[in-house]
């Protein structure tokens, strides 16, 4: 992942989330949805991407599908129902971490 | 939108084959994605082959080095990228299939301690195996390390019988996992041939109870070298499709 070691941390939470909203994804599909969303902000490198989705199958979290598309096989990747719960769990915590760090940053604003 | 040719996915299948991603199964994923991403970077970017698959190199962690050859007098240099990247994947891959195998293998035998078939069987194993031992003590524990082996030597039937096992990351890594229990029975055994040269009669008490322990091990992976090797028969045939 490029940009920032901040995003590192963030990179299973944003692998989740967006699984939890489609049916299923292939790995570079989720590197140009990230992409796409923050309008090329963030762009996810092959070599951060695979071991997490890798983790993130090994714990569970992810189930794989594989077809057969343009004569090659394409791996793609579904949430299972322990990923849903885990990625609403990661997204809460993300969401305190977020308020966390504008009361420290700009106490102004997280007063309103 | 750029499509590769039949020619250049070659050039990049083959160069995942000479660069140590001998694993089909790791292959496939790796080479859908280069693909895809060189497709996107020459039609996007406009770059040419090359250029597209030296970005795709660096996303993956490969360092791109020049190198200078003489050739009859003649100085030629270039461009190319080592296997660093790839070989971290496929390491990590390696690493993340053992602990999903783990985590899997652990989930079979808690299922199985609750299923009472099993424990049927389970009681009946053990009861037939305390039983001889009674009569023929060294046969019954040398027998135990041939009973432990059954998931290795039919993993080794398999390799034979089946191309789709051949260089499958997932399958080796199966088979270590059936090599570690008789492996660790296997080594108590030579010891107590070292350490127990002289001593008669032998402590084959202790490998005996081993053995009906580690019967649940022998079972649970059983289950699994079966769920797997189902899974890349079914995977391999939809290569070959």
């Amino acid at each position: 992942m490029s940009n920032s070691k901040l995003y590192k941390g963030s990179l299973t939470t944003i692998i989740l989330k967006l699984l939890n909203e489609s049916d299923k994804m292939y790995g570079y599909e989720i590197t140009q949805k990230v992409k796409e969303l923050t309008k090329g902000e963030l762009k996810i490198t092959e070599g951060a991407l695979y071991p997490a989705l890798h983790k993130l199958e090994a714990d569970g979290l992810l189930d794989v599908e594989v077809k057969k598309v343009d004569n090659r096989l394409r791996k793609y990747y579904k949430i299972t129902e322990n990923g849903e719960k885990e990625s609403s769990h990661q997204l809460s915590e993300l969401a305190s971490y977020i308020a966390t760090m504008q009361a420290l940053v700009n106490p102004k604003l997280s007063l309103e | 939108m750029v499509k590769l040719s039949l020619k250049e996915i070659r050039f990049i299948e083959n160069y995942l084959i000479k660069n140590e991603v001998k694993y089909w199964d790791v292959r496939l994923e790796l080479l859908d994605h280069i693909i895809n991403s060189v497709e996107e970077k020459m039609t996007n970017k406009g770059l040419s082959f090359n250029a597209a698959l030296q970005e795709v190199h660096q996303g993956f962690g490969n360092n791109l080095k020049t190198y200078v050859i003489y050739n009859h007098k003649l100085m030629k240099s270039g461009l190319y990228a080592d296997k660093k990247g790839f070989e971290k994947f496929t390491k990590q891959k390696q690493k993340e299939l053992g602990r999903k195998y783990r985590n899997q293998a652990i989930k079979t035998f808690k299922n199985n301690m609750l299923n009472y078939k099993f424990i049927v069987e389970y009681l009946a194993f053990s009861g037939l195996v305390l039983t001889v031992f009674q009569y023929f003590p060294k046969i019954t524990v040398f027998s135990g390390l041939l009973i432990l082996m059954l998931p290795t030597f039919y993993g080794f039937y398999h390799t034979f019988e089946e191309k789709a096992l051949k260089k499958s990351l997932s399958f080796n890594m199966v088979g270590t996992f059936s090599i570690l229990y008789w492996s660790i029975y296997n080594l108590g055994l030579q010891s107590l041939t070292f350490f127990y040269e002289k001593t008669e009669p032998k402590p084959y008490e202790f490998f005996v109870i081993m053995l009906v322990i580690m019967y649940q091990f022998l079972r649970s992976s059983m289950n699994l070298y079966l769920k797997i090797l189902k899974e890349n028969k079914a995977l391999y045939k939809l290569k070959l499709s």
